[in-house]
């Protein structure tokens, strides 16, 4: 079985988009190892889970063909987060996530990544809805995600992490996305 | 950029290793959530056998090998896992099995084990490798006795007391000489 991913690369005005590598992962891993961080994410007890998370986002790219993207600070290069959609076992539906690291907030980061790869979902991808899950209380997200024009929809119970509101964002077609230039959607294979 | 998750298949007499389909996760849930699964630091919630499974496929992509399943070639049921584990946390790649409920006693293990251990040593680089096994698994302590393996010390893996094993070398020995 080989399977070859080729996870694009989207250039937004400050960051790339673009599929995980190895080197993701110290960063990464600083981030779920820090709870005053990662709470709202869900925070990995030791180094060797935070592996096996990074592992299976791997993991999750080769069998859904999405997943969360590295967000690169383009100036320096330097990974800034990640954002993409994600689909475990047990979810809702498939949900667009954000996640912006030490030192990189308040720059717009998480708008600027989560708004170009929810537009990917639904042009490339060919979803017609999206999620995002958010625990009650992180007010950041539920912030981001209002400005995203997400709207809460329901309080439901995640496998994860437990109480979770659900938030549903503007369709391709609130969006004017309905269809590439050729008219068509675009199937993503 | 491209991931390329390269997991070759290996036919034995009644097994096929091979990667992974989604279809295979009942089957790896089941043995994750079961007591079974004591022995390899569950049993898990069906939640982190889904993030195992999907790690198991990214094991591939970051390492290079990984863990195969383990197909029983005369029904097509998955029948578990065998392969080389290294982990965040592992002193050094490990050769590890899971062998399913209903597959047990048939030696399926060892056959899957011994294909395993030689192919990680052939195309891989791993050889001479160790297994981490719990002190109370009579069965997997068995098996690496059959396997020709040695208890080498006692340790830990990631802050859980095991037995470390050590297989023998076998890239290059007389009677399984080293593929072109």
């Amino acid at each position: 079985m080989t399977l070859r991913l080729d996870i694009p690369r989207i250039e937004t005005d400050r960051l790339v988009l673009r599929g995980p590598e190895a080197s993701d992962f110290e960063p990464l891993a600083g981030f779920l190892l820090d709870r005053e961080r990662s709470w709202g994410f869900g925070t990995e007890k030791n180094m060797s889970r935070a592996w096996r998370w990074f592992a299976m986002s791997i993991g999750h790219w080769a069998l859904h063909g999405f997943g969360y993207f590295t967000m690169e600070w383009k100036e320096t290069g330097q990974p800034c987060g990640i954002t993409g959609i994600w689909a475990p076992e047990g979810w809702p539906e498939p949900e667009l996530g954000w996640v912006v690291y030490d030192g990189f907030e308040g720059r717009g980061i998480a708008y600027e990544g989560a708004e170009r790869a929810r537009r990917w979902a639904y042009q490339d991808l060919g979803l017609t809805t999206l999620t995002s899950n958010i625990v009650p209380g992180n007010t950041r997200s539920i912030a981001l995600a209002e400005r995203l024009g997400a709207r809460y929809e329901k309080t439901y119970n995640n496998v994860e992490m437990g109480e979770d509101y659900l938030y549903r964002h503007p369709g391709p077609s609130e969006l004017g996305l309905d269809c590439d230039a050729d008219g068509s959607p675009e199937a993503y294979a | 950029m491209k991931i390329t998750v390269d997991i070759p298949v290996i036919e034995t007499e009644d097994l096929i290793l091979r990667g992974y389909d989604e279809a295979d996760f009942e089957a790896f849930a089941a043995f994750g959530t079961s007591d079974r699964a004591s022995f390899v630091g569950g049993p898990h919630t069906r939640w982190d056998s889904w993030r195992a499974f999907m790690a198991g496929i990214g094991h591939w992509a970051l390492r290079g090998y990984g863990m195969w399943m383990i197909e029983h070639r005369a029904t097509g049921t998955v029948a578990g896992r065998v392969g080389m584990i290294l982990n965040d946390g592992w002193d050094e790649p490990e050769l590890g099995w899971h062998i399913y409920d209903g597959f047990e006693g048939k030696g399926y293990a060892y056959q899957a084990a011994l294909a395993a251990r030689d192919h990680a040593a052939r195309h891989f680089g791993l050889d001479g490798v160790i297994s981490y096994i719990d002190a109370t698994n009579t069965r997997s302590l068995r098996l690496a006795d059959r396997l020709g393996a040695k208890h080498e010390r006692d340790g830990t893996v990631v802050g859980t007391p095991c037995q470390v094993w050590r297989h023998p070398r076998v890239a290059r020995s007389a009677s399984q000489p080293a593929e072109v």
